[in-house]
């Protein structure tokens, strides 16, 4: 099936005031369509946690959401450095992130396990190099 | 929708229609229309920004007067505690508290001692509502939450306010005194319109019911008379927790909640409630999110400045040892926390009651945001381009008032 609606916004690697940017566009969008409120937080989480990563790890991407009648699917795509050990990477706790990040209340390493905990779906791909790629499932009910 | 009456409203006659308040209100609730300001209701969480930054006087608040408080038997005020920061720092409480019986008051409550009831039943809230807890006192935080942030409904606290707790504790007192309860005339004095709106609110409740808010900057002239050359040494009767309830930070340093946050001023607010929901603050125990610059020292109907105000109530503070130990509210615990369903769910961003009109609607927005030039220059009378294309695909702007599309751009170039 078609998506009814599709957006994409630009993460810029690095840029913390702009950072959180795309999440905040998505949540305005999905208040205005009427969608319930505690999937909206699910969603918002998620795709915060995401878009983050990108400003925090890699050197830049987007975020691109298609929602369809029942369901939000989100892409989080940014062009390297990649991730050599997605196993380790999810772990809780396990961080890579600079001290710059870590004194700006990131680097918990607690990103990855919540986007997985908040959607329903979750796929994750990464070539050292060249992307990652992070898609997510939340269904509307 | 529920609540429709607010406090802040539009002298049009004084509106010239200059945008200042419009592109000054941090929720996007004014428009201009036919060179006129319009407040959508639906929106309005009663900060008072526009009354603020409006240059011609035209935005006020609804308010009561000391000539109502005549329609009842007895006449009973609730001062904010922020009253007692006013007068200057050697001035006590109680000599303030007289001054109310003379302009007419038969009895001026503490509310110190509601201050410390409702840190006790904070303390307790604190375990009932989700992480981070969210404070109520301030109403137009209330209502920023319920209509900008519905998903963290769930974090507000459920206490009443010493407001309100003050108001149930006086019916209840009056009422075993054998007094009719429209006999009882019950008066805040309020330090900002929001509270006027919250007032009108809970006054459907008979039990809470309070009869009007007057401003202290209305009745300060009056009252400074009956205070000047009153000095007092022998230390008032009020609780020095409860005094702390006036500035920010103030609830968490009466309650020693040490894991928490002090945001006040409505753009930090707002700040700080994008990042709860981001989950970014989730091993946070308490937000204390207030309006106002140094939260309620900062309201709009007072007359000292925040900060000297917070000096004189700290300097209050430490000539006062005294607190209401609150063991045992078991009495009137039940009927603190607010039991209707009171905050709710507002949805006033949901732009169709119909999912798939409501994507229509959005489609249409993003085209027409694709044409606009992105200046945000407020000419259509809309705040921002964003703003103008979503009413204009609500149906309550035309594409006709853009200068930009219809005059060939600013330039003239055309
Ligand atoms: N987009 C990405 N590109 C490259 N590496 C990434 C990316 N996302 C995550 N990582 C790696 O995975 C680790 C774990 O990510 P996760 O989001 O769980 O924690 P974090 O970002 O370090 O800290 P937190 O999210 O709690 O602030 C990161 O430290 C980083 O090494
Ligand atoms: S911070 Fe206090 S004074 Fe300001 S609007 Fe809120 S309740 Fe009123
Ligand atoms: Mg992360």
């Amino acid at each position: 099936m078609e998506e009814l609606l599709s957006v994409k916004y630009d993460v810029v690697s690095g840029d913390f005031i702009r950072g959180g940017e795309a999440s905040s566009n998505l949540k305005k969008l999905l208040n205005q369509l009427g969608v319930r409120s505690d999937i909206v937080k699910r969603i918002c989480v998620a795709c915060y946690e995401a878009e983050m990563n990108i400003v925090i790890h890699s050197v830049g991407g987007y975020i691109e959401a298609k929602i369809y009648n029942d369901k939000i699917e989100i892409t989080a795509y940014d062009y390297g450095p990649g991730i050599p050990n997605i196993e380790l990477a999810m772990q809780e706790g396990y961080s890579t992130a600079s001290d710059v990040a870590r004194e700006m209340g990131f680097g918990g390493g607690m990103g990855l396990p919540n986007i997985k905990r908040s959607s329903d779906e979750f796929y994750i791909k990464s070539e050292v190099g060249k992307f990652t790629e992070i898609k997510i499932i939340i269904y509307f009910n | 929708m529920k609540q429709l009456f607010h406090s802040v409203a539009l002298i049009s006659e004084k509106c010239i229609g200059c945008t200042k308040c419009m592109m000054n209100c941090p929720v996007e609730a004014i428009r201009v229309k036919g060179g006129k300001a319009v407040i959508y209701n639906e929106k309005c969480i009663d900060c008072g920004e526009c009354i603020k930054v409006c240059p011609y006087g035209a935005h006020i608040s609804i308010k009561n007067s000391l000539d109502d408080i005549q329609r009842y038997k007895k006449k009973i005020a609730i001062p904010s505690v922020t009253l007692y920061s006013q007068f200057g720092k050697n001035v006590e409480p109680d000599v303030i508290n007289e001054g109310l019986l003379k302009l007419g008051f038969d009895e001026v409550f503490d509310i110190t001692f509601s201050c410390d009831i409702a840190s006790e039943t904070l303390k307790k809230d604190l375990e009932r509502v989700e992480k981070p807890a969210i404070s109520t006192l301030c109403p137009t935080v209330v209502r920023l939450v319920e209509t900008e942030y519905p998903s963290l409904v769930g974090h507000l606290v459920k206490m009443l306010t010493p407001i309100e707790i003050s108001a149930l504790i006086i019916r209840e007192k009056y009422k075993e005194m054998g007094y009719k309860n429209e006999d009882v005339g019950i008066f805040f004095l309020t330090p900002c319109p929001s509270w006027v709106t919250k007032i009108s609110e809970i006054s459907k409740n008979e039990n809470i019911r309070i009869n009007g808010a007057i401003p202290i900057s209305d009745i300060y002239p009056k009252l400074l008379k009956h205070i000047k050359g009153r000095a007092d040494d022998k230390n008032s009767f009020i609780s020095r927790t409860g005094l702390m309830w006036a500035y920010s930070g103030g609830q968490c340093e009466a309650i020693g909640i040490e894991n928490s946050i002090s945001v006040d001023g409505i753009k930090n607010v707002i700040k700080v409630l994008n990042d709860v929901e981001n989950g970014r603050l989730d091993d946070i125990d308490y937000i204390e999110a207030m309006a106002c610059p140094n939260g309620c020292l900062g309201g709009l109907l007072l007359v000292e400045n925040p900060y000297n105000a917070e000096r004189i109530t700290k300097n209050l503070n430490s000539k006062i040892d005294f607190t209401y130990k609150i063991h045992d509210f078991s009495d009137i615990e039940s009927k603190l926390v607010s039991d209707e369903e009171s905050s709710e769910h507002r949805d006033t961003q949901k732009i169709s009651t119909n999912f798939e009109s409501a994507v229509k609607m959005i489609k249409s927005m993003n085209k027409i945001i694709n044409m606009l030039p992105g200046t945000d220059c407020g000419l259509c009378g809309s705040p921002s381009c964003k703003a103008f294309a979503e009413d204009v695909a609500k149906g309550l702007a035309s594409l006709k008032d853009c200068k930009f599309l219809n005059e060939g751009g600013f330039n003239n170039e055309g």
